[in-house]
């Protein structure tokens, strides 16, 4: 009998279906709804649209239920080279975007997502009895929801512009392109843009942070979130802002040709537009729980706790006010990040996964 | 990993637990208790860094992070161990922390992470796992140092002044002179696990004789007036260290005579000083390592390795003397490298050509490896005769 949905069929959703079938759930036990059948298609057309080559996440970047063995070590193994540990070693080695999707592509096959997956547009999930019921799907004790991305963000100025388009969406470059915005999407851009012989305008309105990751690292693990889980809406709210502003890693492989086409005249930083042929938009995703009609209906028809743009969650990823030892409604990607700042990534998918497998071996119903 | 201070102390126990687990086992092969000592050390020093210094300074360490914190512990524990006058020997302890290291490094990228999805998210900690192996590696500590206490041999202290021989160590101890006794007559040890230290000796016919027994040190001891061997040992494994033989009485004494051991472990004569003797250092049939001994004015051979013996002799120095400096004989293989042999001179009245002044000479059979030597102002460099053979290596 399935008693555990996930709702959302991407990446988060993947990541959490791999996790509860490592934790010894059952394919028969997990339904998964979702609008696409391959969990990496959202994500696979953004990389292919910024014409990403390498992932900014590193060796434990993957779906696998457990970090070892990680991609560097995989790579290590099938290319019989100990070239991969040495990055990983000094943290140097991100994954190709075409080894991470054919990772996913096996781990698909290997865990059955392909049975268990249900071609379904979830528009409400209520609170019922012993558990929640997914629309006409009927009532499952424990939900994951991981709706993603709420759409690509456009600065309101530029909506009706015919020269704008999103860096998410299939583009071309023109002789002269302007890239709004300072994250890893805008950094491709730059590169990509220059490597095609235009000249490049940075739109942005503050410097971007440089770090490896999303976040700070010690935010990956219980050292900077136990700390982060004490903080009040407030100040967790402003930490979340601060880090979740535009960012990109470090290195030569960024700098050098921005360094060397400003050199040349052709990048350039400008605070607001020109008159470009092309502007690319850099500008990420929509933010907040308002933006996803799902959780805005979850969010006003039961009164969730929330701050801001984010919906108040327990440190394991539930709605506290949802979740008991008998049910649970938990968050998984962009959405948990009240509970785990970096919840966008596969290790936030990873962490709202395990804590959500640990919610349902714990059920007393199971 | 942005270790927690807590993910870093139950990492590094169970870790620990592995290589405390492997002392042990070491420790009752060997009939040793230094395997346990330096893990003790070792778990000391990581404890102690981890909460002092590393979760500190590192809020994230990257993998390459290890190794240079590695070597940073790998040279305190030793430093320690010397310090404390753990009687470990240096190659077998640096092999011990290297190999506990790679296991420690294996369990925390490779091993931790299997048994435990979540150790990376929670900072290393490894929930009631990590509890248990605290409480398990404290009670194997203090197990350990439980019966460490209660089977540790009795330390007899000698007042200064003199004591008459001969004394004869029969049971495992230490007897410590503090460099103020002196024993008139000989010290005989039969036992394993006896420890002679700081004490001077005026000798009978021996000053030390040791038979039959194994893991006997002999630190700091002084022989004057022996008519025999300065120090004799027959059919054991004994460490010297720091000797200082002289003043024989008679022409024909030995300084020091380690024989008829091949079945035992390697003896070792380190950092002694052996002057005014017939033969300075002599080996019969015995596995043994000479090294850092400076021997002068004798009148047979300053190092002798002989009969089918094994052993290196090493970075010592023989001047001042007459015949030969450093000789391997009789089927017995040497490894002779970095010793300085300076003023060797040919013995007068001899007709024997080995008797010339060599430094160096390889005889009947033997075979010796040759390297780093300094030999300046001898009769001879090196002589090979009968038979034998002379390697030359990095020279």
């Amino acid at each position: 009998m399935e008693r555990c949905a996930i709702v959302g069929s991407g990446l988060a959703g993947f990541t959490a279906y791999v996790t509860l079938r490592a934790g010894g759930l059952a394919q028969g036990e997990i339904a998964v709804f979702g609008t696409d059948e391959d969990p990496a298609a959202a994500w696979r057309r953004r990389a292919a649209s910024i014409r990403q080559p390498r992932m900014r996440s590193e060796s434990d970047g993957h779906c696998y239920a457990a970090s070892f063995p990680g991609l560097a070590v995989r790579e290590a193994v099938r290319r019989r080279s100990p070239l991969p540990l040495l990055w990983t070693a000094i943290d140097r080695y991100n994954p190709t975007v075409d080894d991470f999707l054919g990772h996913v592509k096996e781990l698909r096959a290997e865990t059955g997502w392909d049975e268990s997956f249900r071609h379904a547009r979830i528009g409400a999930i209520r609170p019922a009895d012993d558990g929640f019921d997914v629309g006409r799907h009927g009532c499952f004790r424990h939900v994951l929801l991981a709706p993603g991305h709420p759409g690509l963000a456009v600065p309101e100025e530029l909506g009706a512009d015919p020269r704008v388009v999103h860096a998410y969406e299939p583009h071309e470059y023109a002789g002269r392109v302007v890239v709004v915005g300072a994250g890893m999407a805008a950094a491709h851009e730059w590169l990509n843009a220059l490597a095609a012989g235009a000249e490049v305008v940075s739109v942005r309105r503050r410097e971007p942070a440089r770090r490896p990751l999303n976040v700070p690292r010690p935010m990956f693990t219980r050292r900077g979130l136990t700390a982060y889980h004490r903080t009040g809406n407030k100040e967790r709210a402003e930490l979340l802002r601060s880090w979740l502003a535009p960012s990109y890693p470090p290195g030569r492989r960024w700098d050098v040709p921005l360094e060397q086409a400003a050199r040349e005249g052709r990048f350039s930083v400008a605070e607001r537009l020109n008159g470009a042929d092309r502007v690319i938009c850099a500008t990420g995703f929509r933010r907040g729980f308002r933006h996803d009609p799902l959780l805005s209906r979850l969010v006003d028809e039961n009164g969730l706790d929330t701050h801001d743009r984010w919906i108040v969650l327990d440190e394991n990823c539930a709605v506290p006010s949802l979740t008991d030892a008998a049910r649970t409604l938990s968050l998984a990607g962009v959405p948990a990040q009240w509970a785990f700042p970096a919840a966008d990534t596969l290790a936030g998918a990873k962490y709202a996964a395990r804590r959500f497998l640990r919610a349902v071996r714990a059920c007393p119903t199971r | 990993m942005s270790y927690t201070l807590r993910g870093r102390i139950e990492s590094r126990l169970l870790g620990a637990l592995v290589a405390l687990v492997g002392a042990a086992v070491l420790g009752v092969a060997l009939d040793r208790w230094w395997p346990l000592v330096l893990a003790g050390l070792m778990v000391g020093v990581g404890l102690l860094l981890d909460a002092a210094v590393y979760h500190r300074l590192l809020p994230y360490q990257p993998a390459w992070v290890a190794v240079p914190l590695g070597a940073v512990e790998l040279g305190a524990v030793m430093g320690l161990a010397i310090a404390l006058d753990v009687d470990a020997p240096v190659r077998p302890a640096v092999a011990l922390f290297v190999g506990t290291w790679l296991v420690a490094q294996l369990l925390v990228h490779a091993g931790f992470p299997l048994l435990r999805p979540t150790y990376g998210e929670d900072g290393g900690e490894l929930g009631r796992l990590g509890t248990a192996v605290t409480a398990c590696c404290a009670a194997f500590l203090a197990f350990a140092g439980g019966i460490a206490w209660g089977t540790r041999p009795p330390t007899v202290h000698l007042g200064a002044g003199f004591h008459r021989g001969p004394i004869v160590l029969d049971h495992a101890q230490t007897l410590d002179g503090d460099g103020k006794a002196v024993i008139q007559g000989t010290v005989r040890i039969t036992a394993d696990h006896v420890i002679l230290r700081d004490v001077t000796i005026l000798a009978g016919e021996n000053g030390v004789e040791v038979e039959n027994a194994e893991h006997v040190l002999l630190d700091h001891v002084r022989v004057r007036g022996a008519s025999a061997d300065g120090i004799h040992v027959r059919q054991a494994q004994v460490s010297i260290r720091d000797c200082d033989i002289r003043e024989p009485r008679g022409p024909n004494v030995e300084g020091i005579d380690i024989s008829f051991a091949m079945d035992r472990p390697p003896s070792t004569v380190d950092g002694c000083t052996v002057e005014g003797v017939q033969d300075g250092i002599v080996t019969h049939t015995t596995n043994v390592h000479v090294e850092d001994n400076v021997v002068r004015g004798t009148t047979g051979t300053g190092i002798a390795v002989t009969e089918m013996s094994m052993g290196s002799v090493d970075d010592n120095r023989v001047e001042d003397a007459v015949g030969i400096g450093i000789f391997c004989t009789d089927y017995s293989e040497c490894a002779i490298e970095r010793n300085t042999v300076i003023g060797m001179r040919p013995e007068l009245g001899s007709s024997g050509t080995m008797r010339a002044g060599f430094g160096i000479v390889v005889h009947y059979g033997a075979k010796a490896e040759v390297g780093e030597n300094i030999l300046a102002g001898n009769g001879r460099r090196i002589g090979t005769f009968s038979n034998a053979f002379v390697r030359t290596i990095r020279d």
